[in-house]
């Protein structure tokens, strides 16, 4: 492949014969693709040049979008990586509710107790326990409460989680961001200093 | 709905949370700058801390940032 400088890059790929262009960069996208995600095996690898396609459709519709702070290249392979990564999150969770994980929460048993703790220790996790419920129960909002425990909790996807309440991943971020800000608030005003919360509960 | 395996999971995150945080949109633009400076073997964080700690936090961006480096790396 040429080398190019970015100017050089955005000129070819905005002037009337992009094709060379085009095709260079599409061959990078779709190295950077196998460099990164090779491991995930042949299904996955068989999609590069459909990545690699749509990239290209992102890149070269946001041309102006391109600030100048890194290379054109590495500006091109996020957004790459962004394509690939989002399309195997939603592939990966597509079979996943929120209905169901909540479900199975319920079901899950993970409330009990340690049984080497000492009688102290129990009622001081029994304590923490039922005021960080409290927290979570009365002072989030719905929504709030339902991201912290499919996002922090229950491990999925904040691309995913967005998706199933109707929204977009950086507004669930500010929405977790509310939410966590609004639980170290409360922590703060009941006394609960988090190093000692977890060495309550991490003892034993 | 909080159980007791929970609670070190919660509060962790919530004792590093931070009154300013930017969000998955902000970090996005900057990631390829950011990784640029990783790569240099500059700590990025040090030079772009509103990214490096939205990392620590965001496993989804998080995620994007270790395949672009990666990828760079192997290109």
């Amino acid at each position: 492949m040429r080398e190019r400088t970015n100017e050089q890059w955005l000129a070819e790929l905005r002037g009337p014969n992009p094709g060379e262009a085009l095709a260079d960069l599409y061959d990078l996208l779709v190295r950077g693709l196998r460099a990164a995600l090779g491991g995930y095996g042949g299904d996955v690898e068989a999609n590069f040049g459909d990545f690699a396609q749509e990239a290209l459709i992102k890149i070269t519709g946001n041309l102006d979008s391109f600030r100048g702070e890194s290379r054109f290249t590495t500006w091109a392979q996020k957004i790459a990586m962004n394509v690939a990564l989002t399309e195997l999150k939603r592939r990966r969770w597509r079979d996943a509710s929120l209905q169901d994980l909540f479900a199975w929460r319920e079901a899950d048993d993970r409330g009990m107790a340690d049984t080497q703790l000492t009688p102290e220790q129990l009622t001081l996790q029994n304590m923490v326990l039922g005021e960080l419920r409290r927290m979570v129960d009365e002072e989030l909002t719905d929504r709030q409460r339902e991201a912290v425990v499919a996002v922090l909790l229950e491990g999925m996807p904040v691309s995913e989680v967005a998706r199933r309440m109707g929204t977009n991943q950086n507004a669930l971020y500010k929405l977790l961001h509310d939410a966590r800000r609004k639980l170290k608030r409360q922590m703060e005003a009941a006394g609960l200093s988090p190093q000692e919360v977890l060495a309550a509960f991490e003892e034993g | 709905m909080l159980k007791r395996g929970d609670v070190v999971k919660l509060v962790r995150v919530v004792a590093e949370t931070h009154e300013t945080e930017i969000g998955c949109d902000e970090c996005f633009e900057r990631l390829d700058s950011f990784a640029e400076t990783e790569l240099c073997g500059v700590e990025a964080t040090g030079a772009m801390p509103l990214v490096g700690d939205h990392l620590d936090k965001c496993a989804d961006c998080r995620s994007k940032f270790e395949a672009l480096l990666t990828a760079l790396r192997g290109t």
